[in-house]
């Protein structure tokens, strides 16, 4: 993983336009899916909203284009994702299993509507961003955050607040019963997970340049974000690495030719992990290292 | 229009009973798929877009009726719940993992890729046009409201299957072995039920009358390969705000959530619908955890 970190460092320097701005999306799934499982993979509250606090993100730096300096709007998106989530936490996260994904996933759409309503009743359409930054800055500014993700998974993924994400994820009652600040750790986990995706929503709006509302709060990126995490499998900062290098590749390659069959096959794919590797790539690493070892340890038996 | 007109319109009622006919439909098989299997069908309003694209077919190229068509769809519908019921999510139970909490949010995800198959499925065979058709739109007048046959034929079939249902659950053995595993599943096995049939029977009533609405759905309004998603979501909404596999308290929320619907948007704009859509889902979501008439029950 190190190895890759130093090559997207260096992707400017050596690659053209295109595939800076391929390896710049690439990052952004990165940055995207990493936060998620920060709440997600580790509390087991899958949420379908994700795009919301990208969205929200997208947004700022939209409106406030031009009012003030970009880095700080993209620190503001964070910081303003980080409030809604903080704010409608508490009652969201009361809710439990399934009706908590299709809860987020109907906030997601309602944050949207809402949106939508006040961009046309005051007539915008469509917002475009003249005199953005150059794709190198943006670039960096993505690298930067697909660090911070994977540094922000890695750690509560090794911490004692990690390990009580974990063990509420097993038995939310029997976590509280033991002393685990249950409710508490929730939201910081959903707090936590919100920060990035809202500048990484900032960031990718100075890349497109061109806004409309149904694109930045698409719940086809909360989709896309679950599929890789699933994918990949697992609670730590390795599996999202695998599960959104083979699904990029996978866009990539049907993307501009064939985008309804990479949905199907995107269907596909949640359907077969689900069903048969609920524990993703990882898991599938996982269970083929252990198969070796003990083939190992009884052949070492005399 | 002044607001006490608004809501003193016949013809908004009769809208909203329309509206909420249909969605009565659609509510019905998605709470006994969940009553019986603890499954939320995210791909519901799919199987609806489906429904509609059939009937849609035949009238197009063979100039059937829907009426006609409509139970042989429904059929249709439910012969494709049982086949997906035998052949995969006999499977996923078989595989559970012991938190039923965690097995519930991966049948969702589950459902969800299914629907991500069908939709996009349907916009690469059927392309992502909208498709609409003419059947039995004379208007006929009652008083000062204004129904076009199509819709009173909506109201009338929709009508008549959901007190059919109800019926069916409250009278028949069969019915009673399905309100039975509903209400406890173990204890069900427990008394002889049959569970599986059970199943797999609330599989192919969901499906059929999911296909059913559609047919239905087709006579009234445009649609296209991703028109099935609103259906789901109001679907939702029902079943929680009438407490999840609870039917009867679904086809009262049914109706509210076509009045609420109808009058909201009367009262305000049509751009705000889908925004009082949501917003009374995630409303349901959060104030009522359980359920808006939900009964009593010790399994979360």
């Amino acid at each position: 993983m190190a190895l890759g970190m130093v090559a997207m460092a260096v992707l400017p320097f050596v690659a053209n336009d295109y595939l800076v701005g391929t390896g710049l999306t690439l990052l952004m799934w990165l940055a995207l899916t990493q936060s998620w499982c920060v709440l997600s993979k580790m509390t087991g509250y899958v949420s379908l909203g994700h795009v919301v606090f990208y969205g929200l993100g997208a947004y700022l730096m939209v409106v406030s284009w031009q009012q003030l300096p970009f880095m700080l709007v993209v620190f503001g998106a964070g910081v303003i994702a980080a409030a809604f989530a903080a704010l409608v936490g508490l009652p969201v996260l009361r809710v439990r299993g399934p009706y908590f994904v299709i809860l987020t996933f109907g906030l997601a759409e309602l944050v949207k509507f809402i949106i939508m309503a006040a961009e046309s009743a005051s007539g915008t359409a469509s917002r475009i961003l003249f005199g953005t930054p150059d794709l190198v800055v943006i670039y960096f500014c993505m690298f930067a955050l697909a660090l911070l993700a994977t540094s922000l998974l890695t750690w509560v993924s090794r911490s004692r607040f990690g390990h009580g994400l974990r063990s509420l994820r097993e038995n939310e009652e029997a976590a509280e019963t033991l002393g685990v600040p249950v409710v508490r750790f929730k939201l910081i986990a959903f707090v936590l997970s919100a920060a990035i995706p809202g500048m990484v929503g900032a960031v990718m709006a100075l890349r497109s340049t061109y806004f409309v509302v149904g694109g930045v709060f698409d719940p086809m990126i909360s989709i896309t974000v679950i599929a890789m995490a699933i994918l990949g499998g697992g609670d730590s900062a390795k599996g999202p690495v695998l599960g959104v290098v083979f699904l990029f590749v996978l866009q990539e390659l049907l993307w501009a030719n064939a985008p309804l069959l990479y949905m199907i096959i995107l269907g596909a794919i949640l359907i077969t992990f689900v069903l048969l590797l609920p524990n993703g790539l990882v898991g599938l690493a996982d269970t083929r290292a252990r198969w070796r070892a003990q083939r190992a340890a009884a052949g070492a038996k005399p | 229009m002044p607001v006490l007109d608004v809501l003193t319109s016949g013809q908004l009622l009769f809208a909203a009973l329309v509206t909420g006919s249909v969605y009565a439909l659609v509510a019905l098989g998605l709470n006994l798929v969940y009553g019986t299997m603890r499954m939320l069908n995210v791909a519901h309003g799919d199987l609806v877009m489906l429904g509609a694209y059939a009937a849609y077919w035949a009238f197009s190229i063979a100039g059937i009726s829907p009426l006609v068509a409509a139970p042989v769809v429904a059929c249709l519908g439910a012969l494709l719940g049982y086949a997906l019921y035998k052949g995969l999510f006999r499977h996923l139970l078989a595989v559970a993992p012991a938190d039923a909490g965690r097995m519930e949010s991966n049948s969702l995800l589950l459902f969800f890729g299914l629907s991500i198959i069908l939709q996009n499925a349907a916009a690469m065979l059927f392309t992502p046009n909208n498709r609409a058709y003419q059947y039995l739109d004379e208007v006929w007048r009652v008083g000062n409201v204004a129904m076009t046959g199509n819709r009173i034929a909506a109201l009338l079939v929709a009508g008549a299957t959901c007190i059919g249902v109800a019926l069916f659950l409250g009278r028949s053995t069969a019915g009673l072995a399905m309100r039975s595993v509903i209400e406890r599943r173990e204890a069900a096995y427990i008394v002889g039920v049959d569970v599986d049939r059970v199943q797999w029977s609330s599989f192919a009533l969901g499906f059929g009358s999911a296909a059913l609405a559609g047919v239905l759905m087709s006579m009234l309004e445009q649609f296209s390969p991703f028109s099935g998603f609103p259906f789901t979501i109001a679907g939702f909404i029902v079943i929680i705000l009438g407490g999840l596999g609870n039917v009867m308290a679904g086809l009262v929320a049914a109706l509210l959530l076509g009045v609420i619907e109808t009058y909201g948007v009367a009262l305000t704009s049509a751009n705000l619908r889908s925004v009082l859509l949501y917003g009374c889902f995630v409303g349901a979501l959060l104030l009522f955890p359980n359920g808006l008439l939900a009964r009593r029950s010790t399994r979360s």
